[in-house]
C-alpha cells in the first residue's frame, strides 16, 4: 500500500490550464447552462435585498400599503424564478461533474490497459492509482463546482456594488475599496490554512502507514517484544499530527472572524457615514439596511472565493500529474497493417537479439536461438542472468532493442499483440490472482471455458485435490490478490488457469517453486501429457523440475554458455554438471556420512 | 499498563458503553471544561449577533431622527464593538472545540495503537488489515468531525435559534410565533431528506471503494492480464464498476437538486410572510419602524440555518456508527504480556519438552493431538510434515501465539504459561520463509529486535554472519537504504539473511526457523544455509523442514501427520523404516 501524500507544484502553467479549458469544451451547452443559472441566482440575491430596502422605504416608512403588497408580490413570484434556477444549476453542475469524472477515469483506464510492461515497472502501483482516483475528482471538482464558485462569486460581489451605486454612490465606493482587500487577505490566509491541512494529511498518511506496518507485521512485533518501544515511536508521530492538526482547526476557525472584522470595518464607516446622511435626509432607512445586509452576505461570496482560488494551485498540480499519465506512450504497439495469423504454432527464432532495460546495462547481447514447434526448453542459470528476460521478449511484453523475433517465420513485430499474447499460457513464480472465486479465477484462462473442461484442467494441475478441500470448492473466495490461499496454492491455480487457455505456447518461470514436493512430482507427470507437440519454455531452480526437458540451456551473463539434454551436459561437465552435483552432494554426501 | 501514559492513564475500555452518546460523554473526560468553553463562546458570540442588530433598531428609532442627540458615530463604534466581540468568541469557541476534538484523538489513536499491538493472534487471524486500518483511522476522524464540526455547529444552530427566538418574542410576541410557522416543516423534511441522502451517499462511496478495488486489482495483475491478453475483458468489468459510480452519483445530484429550490421556496416564504406581516404592524404603528429592521433581520438567522440541520443530524449519526466501530475494537481482549515469571537473560537453557500437547484453533478440528517429545538444550528438531500437518501450529505454541488447549509444554522444566509472555518471547527467535520487513532502514530492521542502543559494528557484524554484508554494501546508501516501496525492492533470499542478522542481533535460546529456500537460486541458498548454521550453534531449534538435505543434519526429525507424530527418530533411524519420511525422501532423491 501506498500512503504517501503528493507534494504540489507552485506554479501556475499557463498550458495546463488550457488543456483543462479543453476538457469543457465538449459539454460548453452544460457550462453555459449552469454558468447562466447561477448568475441568475446571484443576481435574484441582490435584487431581494432591494426590494427589502423599497418594502422599508416605499411601504412602511411611506405608510403606503398597495405599494407593500405589490412588492410582497414580486418578492413572492421571484422566490419561485429563484428556486427554479437553483435548481438548474445544482443539477447541471452535478450531473456534468460526474460526467467528467465517469470519462476522465474511462479514458485514463483504457490507455493503461495499453501501456506496457516497461511503464509498470517504473511506476509504482499508488501513484496510478491516485491519478485515476483523487486527481480525477479534483479536476472535475475543478472545472464544475469550483468554476460556479467563482461565477457566484464575482456575480454576487458585483451585482451587491452596482446595487449600493444605486443606493448611494459614495458609500458603495468606499464599500467597492475594501472588498478587493477583504478577498486579497481572504485568499492569502486561505493558501496559509491549506498547506497546513496537507501537513496534516501527509501526518495522517504517516500515521496509516504506521498502523498498517503494525498489524500487517504484528506477528514480527510480538516475536521481537517491541510494543514498548513501537508505543514511544507512534507516540510521536501521533503527537506531531495533534499539532498540526490543532494549528490547522485554529487557524481555519480564525478564518471567519477575521475576515468578519474587517468586514466590520466597513460596515462601522456605513453606519457613521450613513446615518449622518440620513439625519440630513440623503440616505433612507432602507438604505442602510440594504448596505448592512449586502456587506453581510457579501462574507459568503468572499469565502467561497477565497477556497477557489486557493484550491485551484492543487487542482493545477493533479492535472498535470494526470495529464502525464495520459501523455505516456506505450513502447509495445501494434504496428499498421499487423496481422493475426490464427496461431503462433512454428518453430521460434531469436536472431541477434540485443536488450536492456536500462540503457548502459544489457541484459541480452546478441543472443540467437532456435526453438523448434513442439520443444520443450528449459531455462537454468544464476539470479539475474537474463532467463526471465527470454520469456518477457518472447510474449512480447518487451521487444528486443536490435535484432528481432521470428515466430513460425515471420518477425513478431509484424503480428498483433492480441494474436501472440493470447496463444501463450504463462505462469509466473509469484501469481497472481483476482478477488473472486477460484472457478472465476480458473475462467480467467478461458471465458468460455464450462465448468467441467475447468475441473479437468484443474485436475491435470493437481489444484482439484485442494480445491476440494476448501469450504465452498470452487466457488470459494480467494480474496483480495489471492491472499486467502497459500503461495503454492496460488501456483496450483495459476497453473490450472494457463492450462485451461490451451494455448499455442507454454511457459513457467519458477511455476512450481512453493509447491511441497510429493504434489510437483504428480504434477510433472500431468505436464508430460499437456507439453507434447507444444512448444513449452521452463525456468525453474529445482534440477528436477527440468531434467526431462529435451533441450536444457544454461543462461549466463545474458547469453548461452551451454545447451543440450540432461545427459549430454552432465556428460560435459560444465556449469550445469555443477550445479547439479552442488545440489545433491550435500545430502548425498550426509547420507552415505550417516549410514 | 506502561504505555498507558500516553494516552493519559484513561483506561478507554471503561468508556465504552452501549449507549454510543453516553460513550462519546465519556470520552470527553479530561476535556469536558474546554469543552463547555468552546459552547459558551458559542453563546456569547450569538448574543452578540442578536445584540448588532437590537443596535441597528435603536439607530433608527432613536439616532436618526432630527432631534436626535446621541453623536451617530456612538452607534458605529458600539457596532463594530460587538463585531469584534462576536469574531474573537467565534474563534475562542472554535480553537477550544479544536483542542478537544484533537485531543479527544490523540489518545484514541495511541490507544488504539498499542490495543492493536496487543491483540492476541486468535485476533488478528480473523480481522483484515484494512478494515482495522479504516477503524483506526477513518471512523477515529469521523470521531474527531463529531466534536470539531458537528458538535459546534449543532450548538451554533440552536443557540443562535434559541437567542434569537426569545428576542424577537420580547419585541413581539406573535409576530415571533407567525415567525417560525413553517419551521417544523423545514426541520422534518430536512431530517428525512438528508437521512435518504446519507443512504444515497453512503451506496456512491461503497461503489467508489469498488472502483478502486477494481483497478487496484488490474493494476497489480496487470502481468496476467497482459499475458493473458484479457485487456477487453478488464476495460468491459471496470466500466460495469465506473458506470454505476456515475448512476449513483447522479441519483445523489438529483436528491440534492430538488431539496435546496423546495426549502428555499418554503423559507422565502416564510420569511416573506414574516416580513409582510412586521411591515402591516409598521405601518399600523403597533411596532416601530427600528423593531421592524432588527425583526426582519433576526428571522433571517432564525429561519436559514434550520435548514441545515438535518444535515448535521445525519452526520452526527454517521459519527455515532463510527463511534461504535471503535468502541467495538476497543472492547476486545487483549493478551497480557507481563504477568508471570520474567527469567534473567543468561538464565534460560532452552531445554524444551512437549508433553501430551493437543491443539485447537476450534473445538471441531484438532490441529494437534498427543504431541510428545524432548529438545535438550542447544538439539535441533527438525519437523516434516505436508502442509497442514500442524508444523505451523506446533511451533507457534513455543512464544505462546496460541496458548495449547491440552497437555503441557516446558521450557526448563516450568510450564510456559507460568512465564511472562515478554520474557518468554525475548528468548525465542523466529525466522520466516518470506520474513516481514519494516519500512524503514536496513540497519534499523536488524536491530528492530533488541531493546538497547545497538553500534553500527555490532549491526555490521550480524550482517556478515548472515552472509548479507556484502549485498547491503552494493545498495546505494548502504545500511542507510531504505526498505520497500520507498527504498530498495528486496528478494525473498535477502529479506531472509537480514531477518536472520535481526535474529542473531536478539540472540535468543530457542530458535524456530522456516527452511524454505525453493525461491532461490542454488549460490544463495548455500549462503542463506551457511548463515543458519551459524545462528543454529547453541540454540535449541525447531526447524520447518522441507527438504531431505536440512534433515539429515537434525538431532531429532518429528514427522507430523494430520496433527499428530507419526515418526520420530533420526535420520537413519527413519530412513530404514517404511513410512512418510522415506516416501518423500525417494522422491526427492529420484532427480
Amino acid at each position: 500500500m501506498y500512503f504517501e501524500e503528493e507534494e504540489f507544484s507552485t506554479q501556475f502553467n499557463g498550458q495546463t490550464i488550457r488543456r483543462i479549458g479543453r476538457l469543457l469544451i465538449p459539454h460548453w451547452k452544460w457550462v453555459v447552462g449552469f454558468v447562466s443559472m447561477i448568475a441568475a441566482v446571484a443576481l435574484l440575491d441582490s435584487i431581494f435585498t432591494y426590494i427589502s430596502k423599497l418594502i422599508i422605504d416605499e411601504g412602511i416608512v411611506a405608510q403606503n400599503i398597495p405599494r407593500l403588497n405589490q412588492l410582497v408580490g414580486i418578492y413572492f413570484s421571484l422566490i419561485f424564478v429563484s428556486a427554479a434556477a437553483v435548481f438548474g444549476f445544482i443539477y447541471l453542475t452535478g450531473i456534468l461533474g460526474e460526467r467528467i469524472r465517469y470519462e476522465m477515469r474511462r479514458d485514463l483506464f483504457n490507455h493503461l490497459q495499453e501501456l506496457s510492461f516497461s511503464y509498470f515497472d517504473k511506476t509504482p502501483v499508488g501513484w496510478i492509482m491516485s491519478r485515476v482516483t483523487s486527481d480525477t475528482e479534483r479536476i472535475a471538482e475543478l472545472i464544475t463546482w469550483r468554476l460556479l464558485d467563482i461565477t457566484w462569486g464575482v456575480m454576487s460581489i458585483g451585482s451587491s456594488v452596482i446595487f449600493m451605486m444605486l443606493i448611494n454612490w459614495k458609500l458603495a465606493l468606499v464599500v467597492a475599496l475594501i472588498v478587493p482587500v477583504i478577498v486579497i487577505v481572504a485568499i492569502q490566509f486561505k493558501k496559509r490554512i491549506i498547506v497546513q491541512f496537507r501537513l496534516v494529511r501527509k501526518m495522517n498518511s504517516k500515521v496509516t502507514g504506521a498502523y498498517n506496518e503494525n498489524i500487517t507485521g504484528v506477528r514480527v512485533v510480538k516475536a521481537l517484544v517491541r510494543e514498548d518501544r513501537n508505543m514511544q515511536e507512534f507516540d510521536e508521530l501521533a503527537t506531531s499530527m495533534y499539532k498540526a492538526g490543532y494549528r490547522a482547526a485554529w487557524l481555519s476557525a480564525l478564518f471567519l472572524p477575521a475576515v468578519q472584522i474587517i468586514a466590520a470595518l466597513a460596515m462601522g464607516a456605513v453606519i457613521w457615514y450613513g446615518g449622518l446622511q440620513a439625519r440630513t435626509g440623503e440616505m433612507t432607512i432602507g438604505g442602510i439596511q440594504a448596505f448592512i445586509s449586502y456587506l453581510v452576505f457579501m462574507l459568503w461570496p468572499i469565502q467561497e472565493l477565497s477556497r477557489a482560488f486557493a484550491e485551484m494551485q492543487q487542482a493545477i498540480a493533479s492535472a498535470e500529474r494526470t495529464f502525464s499519465l495520459q501523455d505516456a506512450k506505450a513502447d509495445v504497439v501494434d504496428r499498421p497493417h499487423a496481422l493475426d495469423p490464427g496461431t503462433i504454432r512454428g518453430d521460434i527464432r531469436f536472431e541477434n537479439v540485443d536488450f536492456y532495460y536500462e540503457k548502459g546495462k544489457p541484459v541480452l547481447k546478441n543472443f540467437n536461438l532456435h526453438i523448434e514447434q513442439g520443444e520443450t526448453i528449459a531455462l537454468v542459470g544464476p539470479t539475474g542472468a537474463g532467463k526471465s528476460t527470454i520469456v518477457n521478449l518472447l510474449c512480447r511484453f518487451y521487444e528486443p532493442k536490435e535484432g528481432r523475433i521470428r515466430i513460425g517465420g515471420l518477425d513478431y513485430t509484424g503480428l498483433t499483440l492480441h494474436a501472440i499474447q493470447s496463444r501463450v499460457g504463462i505462469v509466473l513464480q509469484t501469481p497472481h490472482l483476482f478477488s473472486g472465486t477460484i472457478r472465476e479465477n480458473l475462467r480467467y484462462g478461458r471465458l468460455d471455458a464450462t465448468d467441467s473442461e475447468i475441473e479437468i484442467a484443474a485436475k491435470l494441475a493437481h489444484a482439484h485435490e485442494f480445491i476440494v478441500e476448501t469450504d465452498k470448492g470452487y466457488d470459494s473466495e480467494v480474496g483480495e490478490g489471492g491472499n486467502l490461499l497459500s503461495v503454492g496454492q496460488k501456483q496450483l491455480v495459476s497453473l490450472a488457469r494457463a492450462v485451461l487457455a490451451n494455448p499455442d505456447l507454454f511457459i513457467m518461470d519458477e511455476a512450481t517453486s512453493s509447491v511441497d514436493t510429493v504434489t510437483e512430482a504428480l504434477i510433472q507427470q500431468g505436464m508430460d501429457e499437456l507439453m507434447r507437440n507444444r512448444t513449452s519454455l521452463i525456468i525453474a531452480h529445482r534440477l528436477s523440475t527440468i531434467k526431462r526437458a529435451d533441450r536444457i540451456l544454461v543462461i549466463e551473463g545474458g547469453g548461452i554458455s551451454e545447451a543440450g539434454t540432461h545427459a549430454e551436459l552432465i556428460r560435459q561437465r560444465g556449469h550445469y554438471y555443477n550445479l547439479y552435483t552442488n545440489q545433491f552432494r550435500q545430502e548425498l554426501g550426509r547420507q552415505y556420512a550417516v549410514a | 499498563m506502561r504505555n498507558s501514559k500516553y494516552y493519559s492513564n484513561l483506561d478507554l475500555k471503561k468508556t465504552t458503553s452501549s449507549n454510543r452518546l453516553a460513550g462519546m460523554w465519556r470520552m470527553t473526560e479530561g476535556f469536558r471544561l474546554t469543552y463547555l468553553a468552546a459552547i459558551a463562546s458559542l453563546a456569547l458570540a450569538a448574543l452578540a449577533k442578536t445584540l448588532t442588530y437590537l443596535i441597528v433598531r435603536n439607530l433608527v428609532d432613536k439616532g436618526l431622527a432630527e432631534s436626535a442627540t446621541t453623536p451617530i458615530y456612538y452607534f458605529a463604534l458600539a457596532f463594530l464593538g460587538l463585531a469584534v466581540f462576536e469574531a474573537s468568541f467565534t474563534f475562542v469557541a472554535g480553537k477550544m472545540a479544536a483542542r478537544t476534538s484533537e485531543g479527544i484523538v490523540l489518545r484514541l489513536r495511541n490507544y488504539l495503537y498499542d490495543h492493536l499491538q496487543r491483540l492476541p493472534f486468535t485476533y488478528h487471524d480473523h480481522a483484515q488489515t484494512g478494515e482495522l486500518i479504516q477503524r483506526a483511522t477513518s471512523d477515529v476522524d469521523a470521531v474527531r468531525r463529531f466534536f470539531a464540526d458537528q458538535g459546534v455547529q449543532l450548538g451554533r444552530i440552536s443557540l443562535l435559534f434559541g437567542i434569537n427566538f426569545i428576542t424577537l418574542l420580547l419585541l413581539n410576541a406573535k409576530l415571533a410565533v407567525q415567525s417560525v410557522m413553517f419551521i417544523p416543516l423545514v426541520l422534518v423534511i430536512s431530517i428525512v431528506f438528508f437521512k435518504k441522502i446519507e443512504e444515497l451517499y453512503g451506496a456512491y462511496q461503497d461503489q467508489d471503494g469498488h472502483l478502486s478495488a477494481a483497478l487496484q486489482e488490474n493494476l497489480s495483475g496487470v502481468r496476467v492480464v497482459k499475458a493473458f491478453a484479457r485487456q477487453d475483458y478488464e476495460i468491459a468489468k471496470f466500466e460495469g464498476e465506473n458506470y454505476q459510480k456515475y448512476q449513483l452519483g447522479k441519483k445523489l445530484l438529483l436528491g440534492h437538486a430538488l431539496y435546496w429550490p423546495v426549502t428555499d421556496v418554503i423559507c422565502g416564504a416564510q420569511m416573506l410572510l414574516s416580513f409582510y406581516l412586521g411591515a402591516r404592524m409598521a405601518i399600523a404603528g403597533e411596532i416601530t419602524v427600528g423593531t421592524y429592521l432588527a425583526f426582519a433581520s433576526l428571522v433571517i438567522w432564525l429561519i436559514w440555518p434550520i435548514r441545515n440541520l438535518g444535515r448535521l443530524i445525519a452526520q452526527s449519526s454517521t459519527g455515532l456508527v463510527s463511534y461504535r466501530r471503535v468502541a467495538d475494537l476497543i472492547d476486545e481482549k487483549q493478551e497480557v504480556l507481563d504477568k508471570g515469571i520474567s527469567v534473567s537473560h543468561s538464565g534460560v537453557k532452552g531445554h524444551v519438552v512437549f508433553n501430551n500437547v493437543g491443539f485447537a484453533y476450534n473445538p471441531e478440528s484438532p490441529a494437534l493431538q498427543q504431541v510428545s517429545f524432548e529438545a535438550k538444550p542447544g538439539e535441533m528438531v527438525a519437523l516434516m510434515g505436508s502442509t497442514g500437518s500442524g508444523k505451523t501450529s506446533l511451533v507457534n505454541l513455543l512464544p505462546r501465539f496460541y496458548e495449547c488447549t491440552g497437555g503441557q509444554i516446558t521450557l526448563d522444566d516450568i510450564d510456559l504459561k507460568d512465564y511472562a509472555k515478554h520474557a518468554l518471547r525475548r528468548e525465542i527467535g523466529i525466522v520466516e520463509q518470506e520474513p516481514f520487513l519494516f519500512s524503514r532502514n536496513i540497519a534499523e530492521n536488524i536491530s528492530y529486535g533488541v531493546d538497547r542502543q545497538v553500534s553500527q559494528q555490532e549491526i555490521e557484524a550480524a550482517a556478515q554472519a548472515a552472509a548479507i554484508h556484502n549485498v547491503i554494501q552494493t545498495f546505494p546508501e548502504g545500511y542507510k537504504t531504505m526498505v520497500g516501496e520507498k527504498g530498495v525492492t528486496l528478494s525473498g533470499g535477502q529479506k531472509q539473511r537480514i531477518a536472520i542478522a535481526r535474529t542473531l542481533l536478539k540472540d535468543p535460546r530457542i530458535l524456530i526457523l522456516d527452511d524454505s529456500t525453493s525461491s532461490v537460486d542454488t549460490e544463495t541458498e548455500m549462503q542463506i544455509q551457511s548463515a543458519l548454521d551459524k545462528l543454529m550453534q547453541g540454540r535449541t531449534t525447531f526447524v520447518i523442514a522441507h527438504r531431505v538435505q536440512t534433515v539429515m543434519k537434525a538431532d531429532k526429525i518429528v514427522v507430523l501427520k494430520d496433527g499428530r507424530i507419526a515418526q520420530m527418530g533420526t535420520h537413519s533411524q527413519l530412513l530404514e523404516q517404511p513410512g512418510l519420511y522415506r516416501d518423500i525422501y525417494n522422491i526427492q532423491n529420484k532427480v
